[in-house]
């Protein structure tokens, strides 16, 4: 029980929160929609930026979509004929106009230039660096501005010197494409990286491939973006929300058959970032013979648990998983604690992850075996990731967020592919990338064929009144698991 | 049967304190006609004081709402002479658009000095609760409730049984009438306005123990809060009541027998219903200039 007043509340990881909803640090998604708007309800947020991506973004790759966009048109073109040969010579002119585009593109200059130069390579950026993303964007550009100090100290990309070109986009589909579009054609920048949220990186990544440019991108793994058979995209996180629970199930099915849950409750709130991992684990439970006793979703608006919590409780599961954004994951630890009902295991998707915000409000003793997935873990044993702690610490005197983390680790799969390949060509490098493996600070990271990542998550659980990773073995910090979990304090 | 209960007893609870939350709104606008947006972020202002003054004092944060509510006295009071009197006759339109921006500029404030994150206020026995046979009845909802309840008896008390209530709702009623007997239309406003601020003084330091909160909530709470005003008639205390018993009820009965999904449009649902049979809201009342 917390006696008033709590502790310090800057616990190391204390994330900032951003914008309308959560907090910034919902592990491993990109917060695109994290981003509710800050004036429109956030209840309309998922659906609502499906539908713009899909609409307004959706028709700009169809029109200016690959390299191969000329013969493309050709074959677009090709049924128009019977419309009359007209259309037939119109359809012909664009494709021809959109040959010579590609032809202009397809000799970029910085090919050319790459030859034998001691300039510096620049990395063409757009980030939301102000509006709804602002908060996450200025991480995210910390992240990729220590990845360059770290770079540029031990001697550059290939010798050579790396130089950031960071534009804002101010939030906005449009800006975004503005941006990256002078970047590409304008200041014919040698290699680019993503931008931040699925709703900006989706019109984004359609600029970078149309231009044929590698776009690795840090935070932006909403499922539309890897329906659209992109060769030069590449989600740098572990995993996508519907695999994000992968890390949890494996870890129950290595308890002994006596130790497993026999009932299971999944509420989750109506969010594209936690609904998807908690039905999919859902899933995955019940075919390991997990008993579902209660599965509901609940709007993002919803304030009281006390009834949620009162109505699972009856049914007294052993495991509750609750797609949890922030306030509803602590009103629900609230309500059973109420309720004096306390499940074998408890996990919650994001919630526990704002460690400080969240200790304070459940209070700490109350967080001790609490679950939760992350992309990325301060004191994870990935390579390089202390020295990506030390000098963030180092230049801005406060811990690094998960965002932060994300970008750094977007810039070190570009480097370890440009390295690797040993020269700035996009093609190779999507080839390389597509064919191998990378180390970064959040594990190692690999691509299906889509751009999707094909890695897991880590599993976290708060010890102690902190924050331990107990899975996978490899990265785990915690050789302890604490199971069941201890009634509330 | 106890799930009934509870969803009952729970609701109630829930309501009153939404009531409480409400009252101000409905008091601002029956008066004024001004429709305070800023109300939500009055609330968030008054959670972050108290969450404040509960962390460096250690003083309870329901009790800390002796020192708030003469602060949003006093800040509504300025912010009606300073604000909202430039707006006085022109169209409601006019009123939300200056309180929105007031919102915002409060909500940007606390993020610069408060900074973009959670707070909860978490006295002792902020997770405890009252058991009553099966029922639990969570401390922290019922001191609040019973705080609110306290309140706006308080306020139903100066509205109709002190001269200054009686000009308030004189002002309400017939503003030009009331200009005629001597109620100054300029001071009842400011000072209705005040007293609407000052419920949030309570309100605020009840949601900060309730509720997580950051500078940006108020958005989901001042849609709630007129919601609840909508349905119980707009400018009246006794339907701000009956409309946020509602939306407790709501929300506990379909949380516990529908699925949660519902919960809040089924809310809205039953403004819906009720403003096509009574258009004024449960408790409105039918004014003279609406029915000319």
């Amino acid at each position: 029980m917390t006696a008033s007043p709590p502790s310090d509340p800057e616990i190391p990881g204390d994330l900032p929160v951003s914008r309308r909803r959560g907090p910034d640090s919902r592990p491993g998604h990109d917060r695109e929609t994290g981003a509710r708007p800050s004036v429109t309800g956030d209840r309309e947020t998922g659906p609502r930026l499906s539908a713009t991506s899909d609409r307004e973004t959706g028709a700009r790759p169809s029109a200016t979509r690959d390299r191969d966009g000329g013969p493309r048109r050709h074959r677009e073109a090709g049924p128009r004929r019977t419309h009359g040969m007209r259309a037939a010579m119109s359809a012909v002119a664009l494709g021809v106009a959109g040959a010579l585009t590609l032809a202009a593109c397809g000799t970029r200059p910085s090919e050319v230039a790459a030859a034998k130069t001691d300039k510096p390579i620049v990395v063409g950026i757009s980030l939301p660096l102000t509006g709804d993303f602002a908060q996450p964007g200025s991480e995210a550009k910390r992240g990729y501005e220590v990845w360059r100090d770290m770079v540029n100290a031990k001697g550059g990309i290939l010798g050579r010197k790396v130089e950031l070109k960071i534009a804002d986009d101010a939030s906005n589909q449009d800006t975004v494409v503005a941006d990256y579009t002078k970047l590409i054609t304008q200041d014919k920048v040698d290699l680019l990286l993503g931008t931040f949220s699925s709703l900006l990186n989706y019109p984004a990544s359609a600029v970078a491939e149309k231009n044929g440019m590698v776009f690795v991108e840090p935070a932006g793994g909403a499922p539309n973006m890897f329906t659209r058979n992109f060769k030069y995209l590449f989600f740098a996180q572990p995993a996508t929300a519907p695999h994000q629970a992968d890390v949890f199930v494996n870890w129950v099915k290595t308890l002994p058959e006596s130790e497993r849950p026999k009932t299971a409750a999944y509420p989750s709130q109506d969010d594209p970032f936690a609904q998807p991992v908690i039905d999919s684990m859902q899933k995955q439970l019940e075919a390991l013979g997990v008993k579902t006793v209660y599965s509901q979703l609940y709007p993002a608006d919803t304030t009281n648990f006390q009834t949620i919590a009162s109505t699972m409780a009856s049914e007294k599961p052993d495991l509750i998983a609750q797609g949890a954004v922030f306030e509803d994951g602590v009103g629900l630890v609230r309500g059973l604690k109420q309720l004096n009902y306390s499940p074998k295991i408890l996990f919650q998707t994001s919630a526990p992850s704002n460690a400080g915000q969240y200790s304070d409000a459940v209070g700490l003793p109350n967080t001790e075996g609490v679950f939760y997935t992350v992309s990325w873990n301060e004191k994870a044993t990935t390579p390089l990731n202390s020295d990506f702690v030390s000098a963030y610490k180092k230049a801005y005197n406060a811990d690094p967020a998960e965002d932060a983390a994300d970008a750094f680790a977007a810039a070190q799969v570009l480097q370890t592919a440009t390295e690797k390949v040993g020269a700035i060509n996009q093609d190779k490098i999507r080839d390389w990338l597509h064919a191998n493996e990378v180390q970064t600070i959040l594990g190692p990271l690999s691509w299906e064929a889509t751009g999707e990542p094909k890695g897991q998550f880590l599993l976290a659980q708060w010890q102690s009144g902190k924050v331990e990773v107990v899975a996978p073995a490899d990265v785990a910090t915690s050789k302890t698991v604490v199971n069941p979990k201890p009634a509330w304090k | 049967m106890t799930q009934l209960v509870q969803a009952i007893v729970l609701g109630l609870l829930i309501g009153g304190v939404y009531a409480l939350m409400a009252s101000g709104l409905t008091l601002i606008f029956g008066v004024m006609r001004i429709i305070n947006v800023a109300q939500g972020a009055f609330l968030i202002l008054v959670a972050m004081i108290t969450w404040w003054l509960w962390r460096v004092t250690g003083i309870d944060p329901i009790l800390a709402s002796v020192i708030t509510t003469p602060l949003m006295f006093g800040f509504g009071w300025v912010a009606y002479r300073l604000l909202l009197s430039r707006i006085r006759g022109a169209s409601p339109s006019m009123s939300v658009l200056l309180t929105f921006g007031f919102a915002l500029v409060i909500e940007g404030v606390l993020n610069v000095t408060a900074g973009n994150k959670f707070k909860s206020a978490t006295p002792s026995y902020f997770e405890e609760s009252f058991r009553v046979g099966a029922i639990s009845l969570p401390k922290a909802q019922v001191f609040g409730f019973v705080a609110a309840m306290v309140v706006l008896a308080a306020l139903y008390y100066v509205l109709t049984r002190t001269w200054t209530g009686r000009a308030i709702r004189a002002a309400t009623q017939n503003p030009s009438g009331a200009a005629l007997v001597g109620v100054g239309a300029a001071g009842t406003a400011a000072l209705a306005f005040a007293i609407g601020s000052a419920t949030t003084g309570v309100g605020g330091s009840i949601l900060s123990v309730l509720y997580p909160f950051f500078p940006a909530s108020h958005y989901d709470w001042i849609s709630r809060l007129l919601g609840i005003v909508v349905l119980g008639g707009m400018g009246s205390l006794p339907g701000a009541l009956a409309g946020a018993g509602i939306l407790g009820l709501a929300e506990t009965l379909t949380a516990t027998y529908g699925s949660l999904n519902w919960s809040t449009l089924v809310f809205y649902i039953v403004i819906m219903v009720v403003l096509l049979i009574r258009p004024q809201g449960l408790f409105g009342a039918k004014l003279r200039e609406d029915t000319v």
